[in-house]
């Protein structure tokens, strides 16, 4: 076949993609530049085009933004500390499940189920779940408490109303990353294996040495994927906490939204928006070119 | 192995087990309870009853109970229009996936650029490019229709079309398109006739997939709509900020809308890994 493609294929390859794109989200982001220099508010009673351009004084006032830095370092904590955590879970567990043995088809089958459920119900889970009589209060720590249980307000204190939002991500997400790693171990040669155990290699030093370097490139995947999946957290925060105790769960998405939507200061949430696009986009960038375009 | 070892396996797997399943297991026993039994301590409820569903269908109105009174509307306006939203948008997904991957696959041919920003647009939080589509969409008047929601699933999954797809495309050798091209085929018959039957289930997965994560969404309806176009996610959103203490309601509200999703997700459990890592991961 020829390198290049006949009029039909290319008509068809190309064109669908790209008026769908521009249509919907290349126009908008070309909007969102020029709303980013303005100061808009659509309050104000006038249409974007006819407002004043501002400069730079959005981008200004978000570097001294004691709200927006403290979202972005929430965020950050957010991301960091889930990701951690669920990939150890998810490591460990798909350690455990590696061999044969009864009933495995069955745990696998349950381990995964929480990623289908949308996120929107994950957080009613855990909004039920820890409610002041919710099971959390009321069956697991009145055990061990006593009375005193019931009064624990878990969306009252901001940290607790944080390590709750911890908890239905990790709930949620463990599983993904207990997938991706499962099946990278399970794809590691038997043979492999069972030469470094007739030399006398210990099941230790095979995970360590073998198994763990062997899956190196897929850590790196499930690890990249997921952290900029935690960053975008939205959806938990809006429904168990809406952001408080005051504003302290507001993670970075929900502080955008509140500040498009709810105060309609649209061009700095513009700003906002196009600040964090321009660190991430950076990010992306090396990561899609590490893994795609590299070899 | 020893059998402390593996007791000890056992014993760490079953944990995590537990922790799966007790949440939804707390949800699913709260959505069969009726008032009094809401702040109980106990899982099963004794006089199980379907009344917490019943509520969710009943037209709008006000609910009173013990203190909480809220404006409920009912959730069939959302349900369907989550399914004719949702439906639609994956159709479209898959299929312009399906001819770009087929392009990239077999040609090289939409270019880096195309492939990278549709990419980027599912890597990037939904927060971040919504604020200037909502003010397009206000001048387009496309808020709160079902159209601008479409459309925009629509360009945020074509993403996953597109990866999942070519993973399927590449593995069909060349020579059999080449071999419908010298009986005299044309090249659009050729994608029509020979390629596309051949990667049906590579369709159906995508296409589940897709389903899957539209279904879920929440922040654009959230912000593109207001009324006409409520979709479930927005529904329970509002729901739990409106009526805080009608657990009965909520749970019941959570199964109803995470039991298509349940279903979609099963039927491609194999095919997981290798559409959340954009097939990176096979």
């Amino acid at each position: 076949m020829s390198t290049r493609p006949p009029k039909s294929v290319s008509l068809l390859a190309n064109l669908p993609i790209n008026i769908l794109l521009y249509v919907t989200l290349i126009v908008p982001f070309i909007l969102m530049i020029y709303l980013a220099f303005l100061a808009w508010n659509p309050a104000g009673g006038y249409e974007w085009w006819q407002a004043p351009i501002a400069g730079l004084n959005n981008f200004i006032r978000a570097f001294s933004d004691a709200r927006f830095i403290a979202a972005l370092g929430r965020t950050v904590l957010f991301t960091m500390a889930v990701v951690g955590v669920e990939f150890l879970l998810g490591l460990v567990l798909a350690y455990l499940l590696l061999g044969e043995f009864r009933g495995k088809r069955a745990a696998l089958s349950v381990i995964i189920y929480p990623l289908m459920l949308p996120w929107v119900v994950v957080a009613l889970i855990f909004y039920l779940f820890f409610q002041d009589y919710g099971p959390v209060n009321n069956l697991f720590l009145k055990g061990i408490i006593g009375e005193a249980a019931t009064n624990i307000h878990w969306f009252l204190s901001p940290t607790t109303a944080f390590i709750t939002l911890l908890i239905a991500d990790i709930w949620q997400w463990t599983p993904f990353m207990f997938l991706i790693l499962y099946s990278g171990l399970s794809a590691v040669s038997k043979r492999l294996i069972e030469a470094a155990q007739v030399l006398g290699a210990s099941n230790r030093t095979i995970f360590w040495r073998i198994q763990l370097p062997l899956i190196r490139p897929l850590i790196l995947v499930a690890l990249v994927l997921r952290a900029l999946e935690a960053f975008k957290v939205f959806d938990i925060a809006y429904v168990m906490t809406g952001g408080g105790p005051g504003t302290s769960t507001e993670t970075l998405s929900l502080y955008i939204y509140r500040v498009a939507i709810e105060y309609h200061d649209i061009s700095y949430a513009a700003a906002l928006s196009l600040i964090i696009l321009i660190i991430l986009v950076a990010v992306i960038r090396v990561f899609i070119w590490y893994s795609f375009e590299r070899r | 192995m020893s059998i402390v070892t593996k007791a000890l396996k056992y014993i760490c797997v079953g944990i995590f087990l537990l922790w799966i399943l007790v949440p939804v297991a707390w949800m699913v026993c709260l959505a069969f309870k009726s008032y009094p039994e809401w702040r109980v301590a106990y899982f099963f409820p004794k006089d199980p009853t379907l009344s917490n569903f019943i509520i969710l269908f009943e037209p709008k109105r006000i609910i009173g109970m013990m203190g909480a009174t809220a404006i409920v509307d009912p959730v069939t306006l959302p349900l369907i229009n989550s399914l004719i939203v949702v439906g639609i948008s994956t159709v479209i997904a898959v299929f312009i996936g399906f001819f770009t991957a087929y392009g990239a696959s077999r040609y090289n041919s939409p270019g880096p650029f195309s492939l990278f920003f549709t990419l980027l647009t599912r890597m990037l939080p939904p927060a971040t490019f919504v604020t200037p589509i909502m003010v397009y969409y206000s001048n387009l008047k496309l808020l709160d229709t079902h159209l601008g929601l479409i459309l925009l699933y629509a360009a945020v999954t074509v993403t996953y079309g597109i990866w999942i797809l070519k993973g399927f495309i590449d593995n069909i050798p060349r020579e059999w398109e080449e071999a419908a091209l010298l009986e005299g085929a044309t090249h659009s018959q050729v994608i029509f006739r020979v390629t596309l039957p051949l990667i049906k289930s590579g369709l159906v997965v995508s296409g589940l997939f897709i389903f899957l994560l539209n279904w879920a969404e929440l922040l654009f309806a959230l912000v593109l709509t207001n009324v006409n176009a409520v979709t479930l996610p927005v529904h329970i959103s509002k729901y739990v900020g409106a009526v805080g203490q009608l657990y009965g309601p909520q749970a019941a509200l959570g199964i109803i809308s995470s039991l298509v999703p349940l279903i979609v997700g099963y039927m491609i459990q194999k095919h997981l890994v290798t559409a959340f890592t954009f097939g990176m991961v096979r």
